[in-house]
């Protein structure tokens, strides 16, 4: 599940010490915007480090790198790969297939050189772009270690020359277009910050927002974020007691050799019962199907 | 002679400050800050582990404890080392 992937601060040890505490899907150890230029070496060791040693609970763990623009992308790479406690990298301004396949070989590389199984590391990419978005189904089947792509907020915005409204409007589009392709090709669609950290309300707006539009999480830079995304995306009682009628009956009917069956009066047929199985899933009752 | 730092002040950080020493005068720890009382033993051995695991003999090293964890405190370490290795700054 990757309901909420929540940003750690590269060269920041408390919030790295304490950073699974919070209870988030997943963990984003931050290398790129969080970490001052003059302190990049200084939190790749750090992050280093804490992927050695550090508790990360049962966080899927990520490090974002810096951009294959930049001098630092390789050594970050090389940095957090190796080791057994980091997933997957999320990689900031992917604006087409060619970035991902940069990464990805780099990747293997590095992979190789450790005798670590290939394809282990997993890529989140970033569509921060005009370019980006447009590119996003080229990106998301650009390499199979694509695991999710996310759209940016404040970069994409720049760069479509508008700013950030309370309704999102400028980034309506982008995010309809990055659930299509993410779902197209099979990778999680993810969305991009809520950025206003005391605006409870808006959150939870924009949240049932973006899950209604089939996306799949988000990511959050603020621990008070996640019990809130966490509850839109939750099943309700009634969404769970459903799903567990429909995939009842649904082995009930395998079990007497029919396909189709009729749950409280609507035909329940196999994309039905899958996304019933995924309610439990997300419900954490995924060992009823 | 030069001299290196990483880290900050910040809650459960430490600031590392090393300086180069003359052949022969090995390893120099000085440790102060919140921490420094309890747990100075367990600090000076971390401390050490890391300077010889980098190869470095000669050097003057001082901590400024913030409550740093071990694992903090070892990546500190290794930054401060590596930025005088590298030139300093």
């Amino acid at each position: 599940m990757r309901r909420t992937m929540l940003y750690l601060p590269g060269n920041n040890p408390n919030m790295l010490t304490r950073g699974y505490l919070f209870g988030s899907d997943g963990l984003i150890l931050d290398l790129e915007d969080a970490v001052a230029m003059v302190e990049k070496d200084t939190a790749r060791i750090l992050v280093q480090h804490f992927l050695r040693q550090g508790e990360f609970g049962s966080c899927e763990v990520t490090v974002r790198i810096n951009g294959v623009d930049t001098e630092y992308w390789k050594d970050d790479l090389a940095a957090v790969v190796p080791f057994p406690a980091l997933q997957g990298i999320r990689a900031p301004k992917v604006d087409d297939a060619k970035t991902v396949k940069i990464i990805d070989e780099e990747l293997s590389s590095i992979e190789e050189k450790n005798g670590i199984p290939l394809g282990r590391t997993k890529i989140f990419c970033l569509l921060e772009t005009a370019k980006g978005i447009w590119n996003a189904y080229d990106i998301a089947t650009a390499s199979p270690r694509v695991a999710a792509i996310i759209p940016g907020g404040e970069d994409l915005t720049a760069d479509l020359k508008t700013s950030r409204s309370s309704e999102g409007t400028e980034l309506d589009w982008a995010r309809r277009m990055l659930v299509f392709a993410a779902r197209a090709a099979g990778v999680d669609p993810i969305d991009t910050v809520f950025p206003r950290v005391s605006d409870d309300a808006g959150l939870r707006k924009e949240t049932e927002f973006i899950k209604q539009l089939g996306f799949e999480g988000k990511s959050v830079i603020h621990p008070n974020q996640i019990p809130i995304i966490h509850n839109v995306f939750n099943p309700t009682e009634q969404e769970i007691a459903k799903a567990l009628k429909i995939v009842a009956a649904a082995k009930e009917a395998a079990e007497r050799g029919q396909g189709a069956v009729s749950v409280d009066g609507r035909m329940v047929d196999i994309p039905v019962v899958k996304r019933a199985e995924y309610t439990l899933l997300k419900a954490g009752l995924s060992e009823v199907k | 002679m030069n001299t290196a730092q990483a880290g900050t002040l910040e809650s459960m950080d430490c600031l590392v400050t090393v300086s180069e020493a003359a052949p022969g005068t090995g390893v120099k720890i000085q440790i102060a800050g919140s921490s420094a009382s309890r747990f100075r033993t367990a600090m000076e051995k971390k401390a050490a582990e890391v300077i010889a695991s980098m190869g470095v003999k000669d050097i003057e090293l001082s901590i400024q404890d913030n409550g740093a964890l071990d694992i903090v405190l070892g990546a500190r370490i290794e930054a401060a080392v590596k930025r005088l290795i590298g030139g300093g700054r």
